[in-house]
């Protein structure tokens, strides 16, 4: 409506333009018409004019010539008095008369020449009376009458006075005629100045027509150009858009329509405007999220509703962005889009060059169109959204209603329950009386014995609390003391020491002897009170440790450095030794480290007379450091190991009398190492020596300090087992990002997709392949791979198998299971040898690194011919002919061909000499079965025969299944609907077949299938029901040389080792065991082996769908060696089994 | 009103800590399980264990292992008959099974199978279409008691009236009685029924696929589920199923909004029978 209303006010605008025009066109050529026609009707009146002069001239002329012809007729008659005479005098009068009436006429029309002609009438008048009475005096009188009338001079004087009126009457006239003449002149004057100016003004107007016409025809054409944009913008919007969608739509049609080359659409909703989407801003750009209401230039359009236009804007205010390149766009328009008047949703557009008024004027037209759009993409959503929230409360009415279900059946279970239990009920009440009889006695004396109990339990409730504040007061008091204790001892050492060293000499050498003893008790009294101090600190919890890398070698010469001297003084070898194998630094508290080891190390040197001392450092398990001290000393009896590390307790009571040292030393030893999260171990034997090993962690971790109690428990050994999972590698960094053409796709040309995580292999046969005349695109992670591959459907793709994260076998297998990207070759390029599992998975070719380039080069020209080449040909192998056509009906197609044969000969024939795409299989045929077929094609070994499917009227044993599996992955048992499935199963082969491998790749293949010695010819039960899994399998292990047996369940497993411990069989090497089975499961079966001691030893790998991790728990309980979570990744699959098989 | 606001949020809170609780002490998952619903069942294990609150649940199921079973029969909802809703079992049975006829062995799924009816339906069916002897079922549930019901496939007398009306109401071409053993009040199931089943613990939350089926058949267990946890149940059924394989749902679920829908097309669109596309 609004449209149509725009249009008809500029029509109506034009209109009256145009009829301003016609009216000032006509008016403009009127006007010069009358001006013309007056100009001539001046002239001509003036002509007319000047022609009656002209005859008043001649009459007045004519008057005075017949006046003098009167008078000289006269004369003559006066003289002869012959009548002849008056003949002309007669005619004179008579034509005087005449012209006199005609100068009447003439002069009518002036009255200065009405009263001349008045006067000249009178005078001629007068003339003709005297001529009149001359003759009739001549008559009468005779001639001398006659000539005396004359000669009175009368007739002369009016003859002179007409004469001289003629002359005035002629002078007005030729006045006349002057003026006549000059306004003729000027009337022609006028008349050019006119038709000058009447052709000017008419080119003038025929321009201001033309530009007219022009400007028309230039409007008539924008409101084309703006009517077909508006009508490809409504096609632009149609259908179930959402907003986004919506604001792609829009933004796209405006770029291609303006040339706009960066754009943005914001969609409001409640005041707030939020980005529906872009166009050619590059993603880091800074563009806000949202704007509310009068927030910036857009939030002023928004609340304007009307167009704002900025040319010349500043660099950086908006950017477009390409892969190549940014640039800034240096004229920006924003504009509203409105659904019923109101703003809701804005645009911004930014160009390169100043706006174009059409742009506008579309924008302002399809503000309308898009407001209503993007109204109805919300409302869309919003239906969306309710039919969600439909479906979500219809669940949940579901799930209200079932748990409804179950509290009534648990009511009506409940209400007969207790039915029942009343019943009961009354029975036991009979019997409760009586017995409750004997229980009021029991209770009696049970309260006296209740009050005795909370007696007793009061009384050791104080006791405890006394004892807790009297540990807490020892330690205190310890902690206090010893620091007071300190003070004084310090200074009777020094003045000990000063009397000892008897700087004066005045001692005798006894006095010198007793102050050195007082040194040395004074010394070992204060190694009393730190080692006490140091054994309630660490009992207060007051020691904190700080962990610092502390360098290995550092720490084993300051040891040295201290213990050297020692050594030597008791003449004992002392070694300290640095493993290769452990870490040159570590981390953790270097003083307290040091603090246990002079422990240990002066212990040993103490306790041992002759012989070495010896440290040594080594790694001890995952990340743990063992220094060992062993000496060969004293030794320690068996029972005293124990005891040792308690507090005040040493080997020997008597030990500390002979050896010295206050016995705290192990105790605080062993609390600090189990600070630093460690703990210190002894062996020993009396006579022999000893070895205190102190493991550490060669990180400290606070988190993985246990608690004081469980540090008294006898500490684990340091040397642990390998864990029995192993962790998968960590994930190889992305590669960086290759260049390829992702940005610059030309849709002509053939692409390709190069799945390979190292940049260098990549780039290669990215290079390659532009050779060849593909397009390339290189993902780096299988995630990636999978979205490229769906996103850009390449035609062809190389994929390498070891991607950081999945396996490009998980890749190869989605990429076939997905009806958008299954029909896309794949080839597989890899580092190890998984031809056999990447072909069953539908790879058209294996390549296997390190890859030479003209054997890629071979491989990228294979793919172009396989694209290029798009007949199809399909062998049906179907003895029934009726049957054979009705196949080869149903798959024939415009790009499928099929040939038909009877026999397992003319099958074999025609595979040898043709190539196909697929076959379709009878089991039952007359000259061979179709199994014994499938055996000779798969050990044929000089070519690849195409997939096969089996198409069979009979019912399959599992036997028959399991064994045409290896051959078919696909089994078709004819029925009501089996023609729909040959039909799809068939086409899907078509797309991806295995190429003909050229005879080279073959063999290369046959030689890596013996490639992996350390499985050739091992025997692995696999234990499992599901056909695929045990395909998968075998076809993993089998081509490295692995005898796989299968057992369907675990009974069959057990049955199975069973066969091969009494020798009807070979032994089995490994078994992987699946946990989900029909009969027995998993688990029972491991343990049921576990159980009997001929297969106690045997490695057992269970492969489980579960994911916690006490499932897995479960199977290393149940005594399996190893798991592996489903779905099986095979590398780690060939790893686990490397690792588990017995050497 | 405030109160009640008050006390709503502390027991979402509690159920938010049951749930994490039972999550890392047990491994059952059911953080990601519509939260009205498990509060409902919530509120009501309080109410007949006699609990003051959720806490105390939590504390004393930390605790007590025995617990655990009795926790798990109020979160899981087992109930079900044997052929409910019939007219989904002839939509199986008229245009599944045919289908199911062209493969030489086939593996049917009843996910969350509870007690069993839904199992000892569809091998009834099976075998009534002379499919059970190439057929292997897999039954899984996460609750231990439902699993070890289903496994004894017996069921008490009163309701096998319903069940034989269902039965005949799906197009049954034997009689229910040909397949159960009535006595003590109670109906036991042939076992031979059992001998092509697999019981197992499987959970969709946290366990990946375990072999390649023909028929999921999963009913009434999306419903308890929020958002994520059915589009990775129903990312679960996809990866397990064959091509062209069959899913089954419950009358009022839907794939319609599950993020997995485009790998599905509807089979019989009013029955939630879906058939997988692509591969």
């Amino acid at each position: 409506m609004k449209k149509a209303s725009v249009t008809s006010h500029a029509q109506s605008l034009a209109s009256r333009w145009a009829v301003v025009g016609l009216v000032i066109g006509v008016a403009f050529f009127v006007i010069s018409a009358a001006v013309a026609y007056l100009n001539i009707e001046n002239v001509r009146a003036s002509e007319r004019e000047i022609r009656r002069t002209h005859v008043v001239l001649t009459t007045l002329d004519d008057v005075l010539s017949a006046m003098l012809d009167a008078e000289t007729g006269q004369r003559g008659y006066l003289l002869t008095g012959r009548d002849a005479y008056l003949e002309p005098y007669s005619d004179g009068v008579g034509q005087s008369t005449e012209e006199m009436r005609k100068l009447k006429g003439l002069t009518s029309a002036s009255a200065v020449q009405k009263a001349n002609f008045a006067m000249l009438e009178n005078r001629v008048a007068a003339r003709m009376q005297i001529m009149e009475e001359v003759l009739a005096l001549r008559r009468t009188g005779g001639i001398a009458a006659a000539i005396a009338g004359l000669n009175t001079d009368r007739g002369k004087n009016v003859m002179d006075d007409i004469r001289e009126q003629v002359m005035r009457m002629t002078r007005e006239e030729q006045r006349v005629r002057e003026t006549r003449l000059i306004e003729m002149a000027a009337a022609s004057q006028a008349a050019i100045v006119s038709a000058v100016i009447t052709s000017l003004s008419g080119i003038a107007l025929t321009i201001a027509i033309f530009i007219l016409f022009i400007r028309n025809t230039r409007s008539r054409e924008r409101q084309q150009w703006l009517q077909a944009a508006q009508a490809d913008l409504g096609k632009a919007m149609m259908g179930d858009k959402t907003i986004a969608e919506l604001g792609a739509a829009i933004l796209s049609f405006l770029h291609e329509r303006t040339g706009s080359p960066a754009g943005a659409l914001f969609k409001g909703e409640g005041g707030t405007f939020r980005r529906a989407n872009m166009l050619g801003v590059p993603g880091d750009a800074d563009v806000p999220a949202e704007f509310t209401l009068n927030e910036g230039l857009m939030g002023q359009v928004a609340v304007d509703g009307r167009i704002m236009v900025l040319n010349d804007v500043p660099l950086g205010y908006l950017t477009v962005g390409s892969s190549l390149g940014r640039s800034a766009p240096r004229h920006l328009v924003i504009a509203p889009a409105k659904a019923d008047d109101a703003v809701n949703a804005v645009i911004e557009l930014g160009f390169f060059e100043p706006v174009d008024d059409v742009v506008l004027d579309l924008l302002e037209e399809a503000s309308g169109a898009i407001g209503i759009a993007l109204r109805s993409a919300r409302f869309r959503e919003r239906l969306q959204d309710a039919l969600e929230e439909t479906q979500r409360q219809a669940s949940e009415l579901q799930a209200q209603s079932e748990e409804l279900r179950v509290s009534n059946e648990e009511l009506e279970e409940q209400g007969s329950a207790l039915r029942e239990s009343q019943a009961r009920l009354e029975l036991q009440q009979v019997e409760l009386e009586q017995t409750n009889s004997q229980l009021e006695e029991q209770a009696q004396t049970l309260e006296t014995q209740r009050d005795e109990l909370e007696r007793a339990s009061a009384t050791l409730q104080l006791k405890a609390r006394e004892l807790e504040q009297a540990s807490q007061y020892k330690t205190d008091f310890l902690a206090n003391m010893s620091h007071e204790l300190r003070t004084p001892l310090n200074s009777l050492l020094i003045l000990s020491k000063l009397l000892g060293d008897n700087p004066d000499g005045n001692l005798s050498a006894e006095q010198v002897r007793f102050a050195q003893t007082i040194q040395s008790s004074g010394n070992d009294l204060l190694n009393l009170i730190n080692d006490i101090l140091d054994l309630s600190k660490i009992e207060a919890g007051h020691i904190e440790i700080q962990a610092a890398s502390v360098p290995m070698d550092r720490l084993l010469g300051d040891l040295k450095k201290v213990f050297q001297p020692i050594a030597d003084e008791r003449g004992l070898t002392l070694a300290l030794e640095l493993s290769d194998d452990c870490p040159r630094s570590i981390l953790t508290d270097r003083m307290r480290v040091e603090q246990i080891l002079k422990n240990l190390m002066s212990n040993a040197l103490k306790f041992t007379e002759r012989g070495s001392v010896q440290l040594t450092v080594a790694s001890a398990g995952e990340d743990c450091v063992a220094l060992t001290v062993t000496d060969t000393g004293i030794g320690i009896t068996k029972e005293q190991q124990d005891s040792i590390f308690d507090a005040f307790q040493q080997a020997d009571g008597s030990i500390s009398r002979r050896y010295g040292g206050t016995g705290l030393g192990l105790s605080i030893s062993r609390e600090l190492a189990r600070l630093l999260g460690g703990a210190i171990t002894v062996e020993s034997e009396v006579g022999a020596g000893s070895r205190f090993t102190l493991t550490i962690p060669a990180t400290y971790d606070p988190s993985k300090v246990p608690v004081r109690d469980q540090a008294r428990a006898a500490p684990q050994p340091a040397v642990a087992s390998p864990p029995p999972a192993r962790r998968r590698p960590a994930a190889k960094p992305r590669p960086a990002s290759i260049e390829d053409d992702r940005n610059a796709l030309d849709t002509g040309k053939r692409l390709l997709l190069v799945i390979e995580d190292d940049a260098t292999f990549a780039s290669i046969v990215c290079d390659l392949s532009h050779e060849l005349g593909f397009q390339c695109i290189v993902a780096g992670t299988a995630q990636e791979a999978i979205d490229i591959a769906r996103d850009y459907k390449p035609s062809a793709i190389v994929l390498d198998i070891g991607l950081p994260d999945q396996s490009g076998l998980t890749v190869l297998d989605h990429l076939k299971h997905q009806d958008e990207t299954r029909h896309i070759p794949i080839h597989v390029i890899s580092g190890a040898d998984q031809s056999q599992t990447a072909l069953a998975l539908g790879a058209i070719g294996y390549l296997e690194k390190p890859v030479q380039r003209e054997r890629l080069a071979e491989v990228l020209a294979g793919l172009q011919q396989k694209l290029a080449s798009s007949m199809r040909r399909v062998l049906i192998v179907e003895d029934n002919e009726v049957q054979r056509d009705a196949v080869s009906e149903l798959l024939k197609s415009q790009d499928v061909e099929t040939v038909g044969v009877g026999t397992v000969a003319k099958c074999l024939e025609l595979l040898r000499s043709e190539p196909f795409d697929c076959m379709v299989l009878d089991l039952a045929l007359p000259d061979a079965s179709g199994f014994s077929l499938l055996e000779e094609l798969s050990q044929d070994s000089d070519r690849a025969y195409p997939p096969v499917i089996i198409y069979t009227g009979r019912d399959l044993t599992t036997e028959e299944e399991q064994r045409l599996r290896r051959y078919s992955s696909s089994i078709i048992i004819k029925g009501a609907k089996s023609p729909e499935r040959l039909l799809d199963e068939v086409s899907l082969f078509l797309h991806q077949v295995v190429a003909e491998m050229p005879p080279e790749q073959r063999r290369m293949l046959e030689k890596a299938r013996h490639r992996d010695a350390a499985l050739e010819g091992r025997r692995v039960l696999i234990v499992e029901d599901d056909v695929r899994n045990v395909y998968s399998l075998t076809s993993v292990l089998e081509p490295r040389g692995v005898i796989a047996k299968i057992a369907r369940n675990g009974q069959e497993a057990l049955d199975m080792l069973e066969a091969s411990a009494d020798g009807a069989d070979k032994p089995i090497d490994l078994v992987l065991m699946d946990v989900m089975m029909p009969v027995m499961d998993g688990l029972t079966a491991v343990r049921a082996m576990r159980s009997n001691p001929k297969w106690a030893k045997l490695p057992v790998i269970m492969l489980t769908a579960k994911a916690m991790p006490d499932d897995q728990q479960n199977c290393l309980d149940a005594g399996a060696n190893d798991y592996m979570a489903k779905p099986i990744d095979v590398d780690k699959l060939l790893s686990l089994v490397r690792v588990w098989m017995p050497r | 009103m405030d109160a009640a606001l008050v006390t709503s949020s502390i027991e979402d809170i509690e159920i938010q800590l049951l749930l994490e609780a039972l999550y890392q002490h047990y491994h059952y998952d059911f953080r990601h399980y519509a939260r009205a619903s498990i509060k409902r069942r919530l509120l009501q294990a309080r109410a007949q264990l006699g609990y003051g609150s959720i806490s105390e649940i939590q504390a004393a199921v930390l605790r007590d292992s025995t617990l655990l079973p009795r926790l798990l029969d109020f979160l899981t909802v087992q109930v079900s008959e044997m052929f409910r809703d019939p007219s989904y079992f002839r939509a199986l049975r008229e245009k599944v099974i045919p289908h199911l006829h062209t493969y030489p062995s086939l593996k049917v799924w009843v996910a969350g199978c509870s007690n069993g009816e839904e199992l000892y339906s569809l091998a009834i069916l099976f075998h009534e279409e002379g499919l059970a002897k190439k057929t292997m079922f897999y039954a899984t549930d996460i609750n231990p008691t439902a699993l070890k019901a289903a496994q004894a496939g017996v069921y008490s007398l009163d309701r096998i009236r319903l069940f034989t009306e269902n039965h005949q109401a799906s197009g049954g071409r034997s009689s229910l009685s040909d397949y159960y053993t009535a006595n003590y009040g109670r109906a036991v199931f042939d076992k031979s029924l059992c001998s092509q089943v697999v019981f197992s613990d499987h959970s969709l939350v946290t366990d990946a696929a375990f072999a390649e089926m023909h028929l999921i058949s999963c009913r009434n267990v999306l419903i308890y589920f929020d958002r994520d946890l059915q589009d990775r149940a129903v990312g679960l059924f996809r990866d397990s199923l064959a091509r062209r394989g069959f899913l089954g749902l419950g009358s009022k679920e839907s794939l319609r909004f599950s993020s997995h829908a485009d790998a599905f097309a509807d089979f019989v669109r009013e029955e939630k029978i879906y058939q997988r596309t692509g591969s």
